[in-house]
């Protein structure tokens, strides 16, 4: 596992921009009856979602997350130097995102842009990637996007993926402070060999889109996809996820000697209850510490650990000195974990998305 | 190490539904009413638990009987 410190970077504003309409897992008609939606419930903790109307994209969630965060923060647009984006649903093939995003904002033309197509883990490698820039101290201000929108990359009849994914845009402002004394520290680990857990097999240039390719199939019974449509082979990711990330935060935990117990927020990427459970009590850390919005946002991949911050440490973050744990697993199969400091955050923003 | 017999019972246990005071080392697991995907992760987690050793998707989907997910773990665990 490799391992990173990075120096004079805080964290001074979030925001979450997600959609106003709710998707309920109970009555979805992919399901055969009520004892198999409550079975699925009960198990990954997910009731409901956020979706945007087909048309709406991550970058028009973002937009709307960046401007009340910079007025909040009373940041004017061309005072950012930097815009990582982290996302898998990017608005075009090519060119990247956050291109557009910087012209739609109004960001300066030397603003450093950058797309990162990560998943679960996408907040902690896209902190690390912003935080690392800023760190020299050349480039002060920094927003880490992590958005997606997975109602329109997934099967709408696939019930092993259509009750889990939300959708949701987050940022996270970074700015350079050489005062500031907590370092922030990672570290990082891929298994390739895991690639099938979690992809999309057609559309990419090793499997072009073929007529074929955009024909639903029935896998299995409540099954359905298309070639495009991302699949999600719940066992392997399960797998992988009761064993590794726990064992990567204790390796992490050690090599940084942190003591658990002053820790007091562990923010894990909002997968699924069972998981996330696991998780905590192999890391023995109290519930009322592990904060939780699956139940009504899914798993919102990237997005979800700075939403997770937003929609339930709001008001704490805002004040007094926070210590944090972040972990996140996912696609890839790649994980990451961030030992970070918050104090009184300038802004924190929960923003319903305004058509 | 835990018996067969330890793990039928440890199998039989995250059924909620039917009667699993029947299952044998040959009852194929997949043969009733509740058998489900979510079932399948509970068995994961229980292995991982019990026996410190990670199934994959495909060591359920291979196995028909009972035995041969012990069997699995037995060769995992070696």
């Amino acid at each position: 596992m490799s391992f990173l410190t990075i120096n004079n970077v805080k964290i001074v504003g979030l925001s979450a921009c997600i959609p106003p309409d709710i998707e309920e897992n109970r009555g979805l008609a992919i399901f055969s009856d009520n004892s198999e939606v409550e079975k699925v419930i009960a198990s990954t903790g997910i009731e409901r979602k956020r979706i945007v109307r087909p048309g709406t994209t991550a970058s028009d969630l973002t937009y709307q997350a960046i401007c009340k965060l910079l007025t909040k923060l009373e940041w004017h647009a061309d005072s950012i130097d930097a815009l990582i984006y982290v996302c898998t649903s990017r608005d075009y093939i090519a060119p990247i995102t956050s291109a557009i995003l910087q012209d739609r904002l109004g960001f300066r033309n030397d603003c450093y842009c950058l797309d990162l197509p990560l998943g679960c883990s996408g907040w902690v490698y896209g902190m690390s990637n912003l935080a690392s820039l800023l760190s020299h101290g050349q480039l002060k201000r920094g927003l880490l996007v992590c958005a997606e929108t997975n109602s329109q990359n997934r099967s709408p009849k696939d019930k092993t993926v259509k009750p889990l994914f939300g959708d949701a845009a987050t940022v996270t402002a970074l700015e350079f402070d050489e005062k500031w004394n907590y370092p922030m520290q990672f570290s990082f680990g891929v298994d390739g060999s895991g690639y099938k857990a979690v992809w999309t097999e057609y559309g990419g240039t090793r499997n072009p889109i073929t007529p074929e390719a955009i024909k639903e199939k029935e896998i299995e019974p409540g099954v359905i996809r298309r070639g495009i449509d991302m699949v999600v082979n719940g066992m392997d990711v399960f797998s992988f996820a009761i064993k590794v990330p726990p064992r990567s935060l204790q390796e992490f935990i050690e090599h940084y000697q942190i003591d658990v117990n002053d820790i007091d927020y562990l923010f894990l990427h909002q997968a699924n209850k069972f998981i996330d459970d696991r998780i905590r009590k192999k890391l023995k850390v109290p519930e009322e510490k592990v904060p939780f919005c699956l139940q009504d946002y899914g798993n919102t991949n990237s997005a979800s650990i700075p939403l997770a911050m937003v929609v339930c440490k709001s008001e704490e973050l805002q004040k007094g000195i926070h210590n944090c744990l972040g972990c996140g697993f996912g696609i890839g199969l790649a994980w990451g974990n961030v030992h970070y400091t918050i104090e009184n955050l300038k802004a924190v923003v929960l923003h319903e998305y305004e058509y | 190490m835990k018996t067969i017999d330890e793990f039928v019972e440890l199998f039989g246990e995250l059924f909620d539904d039917i009667d699993t005071s029947n299952f044998t080392p040959e009852t194929n697991f997949r043969d009733n009413d509740e058998w489900s995907s979510l079932i399948a992760l509970s068995v994961i987690a229980m292995v991982d638990d019990e026996f410190d050793v990670t199934l994959v998707g495909n060591d359920i989907k291979n196995a028909t009987t009972i035995a041969d997910i012990y069997n699995c773990i037995v060769a995992k665990s070696e």
